[in-house]
């Protein structure tokens, strides 16, 4: 059965059904949803029981433009699949998170499932073409949400976000365009296989490659989009945002530039390192400033971009033949920064929902009000900073161990934004949970049952990452080792 | 001869159908000359489809049968279809209605005669052809827009076409004949070269609006009826750059760098084109300096023309991609209205129809799977091929602009109220708008088809 086309696609039929019924009331448009969503999480579970091999496995090809070699080729890895089991789970948390929204809520659906079904086939394609079919209509799905469904500026905020990451995916369209004026075909595999650049046209492919996904990930100094994106976005839209849609990048960095072009990477790998240490350093400096609580989740991205980035650069760094496990930690960061930051996402909104505000001069004592959301809150704040027994942990460690076998300076560095990191985190929760309660809020309720659905699963995923991480890592690891890293 | 005649058939079923609209349109009916313009434009292409991939050319080489001469024959008799229905609904009773139908099949037997011109006589020929019928188009409203408008198309399209003529002249000297093919010789005057060449840009810049012989464009376009300013901005367009790509195909790269100097005016048309779109309030206005930068994408087909392969299907795609989402985008301008505010809350007032705007205006953008898209990706594709990568960052620069422009028609269809109620949609724009729809999202994929 083409279980890969099928968990692909739901979400697209999910979507015209809502096209076709135009259901009236939220009930029906959330249950087809939540719904469609939830059957691509079984499906893509079941891609997972039938075994993930470590190189490209359960692939399905069919014939589409064979004049230019392009073809519909999915297939899923030990990289790849951890990313897609991280999709379907986040969409289908972020649309129950999602279920209390009445603006246009046929169109936020149909928009939230084209983009479920978007970001699925870029994990899944093995074809250039393909991928970029899909990476760009990420773009397109991710304007519409923030702009119609966001705060105050949100029109101008997805603006910024359109034109910024559409420059960036252009640069990978001439990067693709490259690969295969060299190579001939478009099979990702083949290319995988005989990396066909060298010389100067490696280093602009590189290059190409390198802006494309640095706009995307984000690194310094090409990520401002990315704050007024994250705080203008509806709460579910930033939780798919930085979940998902930032992985795009990181998920380019270890497919594409890694892997077809290593030479130009190892060469260039001490430049990146570089801006990998300034963005991580950069993101944890500015995040320290903040005052918007949303605005501070999303520096953090940043910065935890940052490190992935580092565990990136530093296995590209040694070469393949060499053992290492930064890429291993780099790949694990990608599935437990999007849990952990869509977590924290989803109950940024939940907060605004209840104070009505972001700043967090104007919160205090929550704990005292609202301990259900409160306790949450500092969990996921102390996941996201990096406390052993949750998500971050076994990646983090990792991706320094890594990094100090090629720099040590650079992890001396990078290990810095950890301790900004857990200041400001401390602050925030100090000056949000602890202190006595502001007037008012006694009466509005702690998270309901909707809010709950949400939450404890990703809550239970984020403990589960730390305390058993082999159960993703050594899927991961398979496919780093026959890759040689 | 019969088989020479056999060979040009398609162009010989558009001759018969201008004409026999002609006559139509004096028998007092302009129905008639729909009809006659339908299912003329529906046989020449149906007799294109059954002869492609035929390579060859017609009366001793001055006419070539082609993929670009064959597939101009089929994307511009369909494109004249779809803009003769918007005519219709726009200046159906108004006086001698069937001329307009005439004088479009007029144009675009010009623009068949520049995509297969194998002889510099037939250049010449197409762009007048085609400067005698559009003036006539863009004077038809008879106000003093529209009287502006043709003057300034036909004052430009004199001088460029007396100044092409000049210069050509120095290749018929060079070479004792008037082949194309004559000029594929390295022992060809550099002088020479150089003015032909250059006097031949002036006229094909002028007839596919190319930076700095676009003037004529935003006016003659606001003049002119919504349904002739989308004829002036798709069909002489595919002419002028198929047939400068049949002269580049010839000439030698040795004596006269050409492909720098086209791709120098493609990334000028391309710049200017989406820099000044940027702030125009008029839509029909914006599209025409947004037709400015597509010609200069479209030019970058011609710079790798010698290297062939990806060359020709990046024409061939391009051009029906260009036809088809630029066409879809004039007929809901001609729907709404030509301000920027009367696209307000179209997402409310007629959603399928700002959806499908929207898709034709990502389409011009250049966002797959839509057509546009895999024409611009061939497109960048043969930049990089021939070594002009440059060309190509230049182009996705100008890509991310473009996008600046087409949002400001987005932005207000789905973030503004609507001022006005919603409008009943004559049947005629909504058959063209759903057709070019389905065109824009089946051409990007089913890429396969088009390709050689």
């Amino acid at each position: 059965m083409p279980l890969l086309s099928i968990t692909t696609f739901l979400p697209l039929l999910g979507a015209l059904v809502i096209l076709v019924l135009k259901p009236k009331n939220l009930k029906t448009t959330y249950g087809i949803g939540i719904g469609t969503s939830a059957l691509a999480f079984i499906s893509s579970v079941l891609i997972w029981l039938r075994g993930i091999d470590a190189g490209f496995s359960q692939v399905e090809q069919l014939s589409w433009i064979p004049s230019l070699g392009i073809a519909y080729r999915l297939g899923v890895d030990g990289i790849s699949f951890p990313i897609v089991i991280l999709t379907t789970f986040l969409f289908l948390t972020a649309l129950i998170y999602s279920a209390k929204i009445e603006k246009r809520a046929n169109t936020y659906v149909m928009l939230f499932l084209m983009l479920e079904m978007a970001c699925l086939g870029v994990f899944m394609s093995l074809d250039l073409f393909l991928f970029y079919v899909f990476f760009e209509i990420t773009l397109v799905g991710m304007y519409f949400i923030i702009a119609e469904w966001g705060h105050e500026n949100s029109k101008q905020a997805a603006l910024t976000f359109f034109l910024y990451t559409l420059l960036g995916s252009l640069f990978l369209l001439l990067a693709f365009l490259s690969l295969y004026i060299f190579s001939g075909t478009f099979d990702m595999r083949a290319l995988i296989a005989n990396p066909p650049l060298t010389g100067l046209a490696a280093a602009l492919t590189f290059w190409g490659l390198f802006i494309a996904f640095a706009i995307k990930t984000p690194l310094v100094p090409v990520h401002t989009w990315l704050p007024a994106a994250h705080t203008e976005a509806p709460a579910a839209g930033s939780a798919i945002l930085a979940g998902i849609l930032l992985k795009l990048g990181a998920y380019g960095f270890i497919r594409f530039s890694l892997q077809m072009t290593p030479g130009a990477f190892q060469q260039f790998a001490p430049y990146v390192i570089v801006i990998a240490v300034v963005t991580a350093l950069y993101g944890a400096l500015v995040a320290l400033a903040q005052t918007d609580i949303k605005r501070l989740v999303a520096y953090t991205s940043v910065n935890h971009m940052g490190y992935m980035m580092f565990g990136v650069a530093a296995a590209a760094a040694l070469g393949a033949g060499t053992e290492t496990p930064a890429l291993d930690g780099a790949t694990l960061q990608i599935i437990s920064h999007g849990v952990v930051t869509g977590l924290l996402f989803l109950l940024v909104g939940a907060l605004q929902d209840r104070t009505g505000t972001r700043d967090m001069d104007q919160m205090s004592g929550l704990l005292k009000t609202h301990p259900v959301l409160s306790g949450l809150f500092i969990v996921a704040a102390f996941a996201s900073l990096g406390l052993p027994g949750l998500a971050h942990f076994p990646a983090e460690f990792q991706i320094f161990l890594g990094g100090f076998e090629v720099s040590p300076v650079a992890t001396g560095f990078i290990i810095l934004g950890l301790l900004i990191t857990t200041a400001f985190y401390l602050r925030a929760i100090q000056r949000v949970f602890m202190g006595e309660a502001s007037g008012g809020l006694e009466k509005v309720a702690d998270l309901g049952p909707r809010e709950l659905w949400a939450f404890i699963p990703l809550l239970a995923a984020i403990v589960l990452i730390g305390v058993y991480p082999d159960s993703l890592l050594s899927m991961i690891n398979a496919t780093t080792d026959l890759l040689g890293f | 001869m019969t088989n020479d005649l056999l060979l040009i058939l398609p162009q010989i079923v558009v001759l018969l159908t201008a004409i026999g609209s002609l006559v139509a349109e004096m028998m007092g009916s302009a129905r008639g000359s729909l009809w006659t313009l339908v299912i003329g434009m529906v046989a020449a292409s149906g007799v294109a489809v059954s002869k492609l991939g035929t390579v060859t050319t017609a009366f001793s080489n001055t006419f070539r049968v082609d993929y670009l001469s064959l597939w101009a024959v089929i994307m511009l008799c369909l494109t004249i279809l779809l803009i003769a229905v918007m005519a219709r609904s726009e200046l159906k009773d108004t006086y001698r209605e069937g001329t307009v139908y005439s004088l479009l099949i007029f144009s675009t037997l010009g623009a068949l005669l520049l995509a297969g011109a194998g002889d510099i006589m037939f250049i010449v020929l197409g762009i007048l052809i085609g400067t005698l019928a559009g003036t006539a188009l863009i004077a038809y409203a008879k106000t003093d827009r529209a009287t502006e408008g043709a003057f300034k198309y036909y004052i430009y399209g004199s001088v460029t076409s007396a100044v092409m003529l000049f210069g050509l002249t120095f290749w018929v000297g060079a070479t004792g004949t008037t082949y194309l093919s004559a000029l594929h010789d390295p022992g060809l005057g550099s002088a020479a070269a150089i003015f032909g060449f250059g006097a031949l840009l002036v006229g094909i810049g002028y007839a596919g609006s190319l930076v700095p012989f676009h003037f004529w464009t935003p006016d003659a376009f606001e003049g002119a009826p919504v349904s002739i300013a989308a004829y002036l901005s798709v069909v002489p367009k595919v002419g002028a750059v198929f047939g400068l790509a049949q002269v580049a195909r010839e000439l030698p790269a040795e004596v006269l760098n050409w492909p720098l100097v086209v791709a120098a005016v493609a990334v000028l048309s391309m710049t200017f084109g989406n820099v000044v779109a940027l702030w125009q309030d008029n839509v029909i206005r914006l599209l025409a300096y947004s037709t400015v930068a597509q010609a200069g994408y479209f030019i970058i087909g011609v710079v790798g023309i010698q290297q062939g392969g990806l060359a020709v299907n990046a024409l061939v795609v391009f051009g029906i991609a260009y036809a088809v989402m630029n066409t879809g985008a004039f007929v809901v301008t001609q729907s709404c209205g030509p301000r920027l505010r009367d696209f307000n809350g179209l997402g409310k007032r007629h959603p399928a129809m700002a959806v499908g705007m929207t898709i034709f205006l990502l389409s011009l953008v250049g966002v797959p799977p839509l057509a546009g898209f895999a024409g611009k990706f061939l497109l960048f594709g043969t930049a990089i091929g021939s070594g002009y990568t440059w060309l190509a960052v230049a182009a996705i620069i100008n890509s991310v602009i473009s996008l600046a422009v087409y949002l400001r028609i987005i932005i207000p269809m789905f973030f503004s109220e609507p001022e006005e109620a919603p409008a009943a949609v004559k049947p005629g724009i909504r058959f063209v708008w759903i057709t070019t729809f389905i065109l824009t999202i089946g051409v990007g994929l089913g890429l396969q088809w088009f390709l050689v």
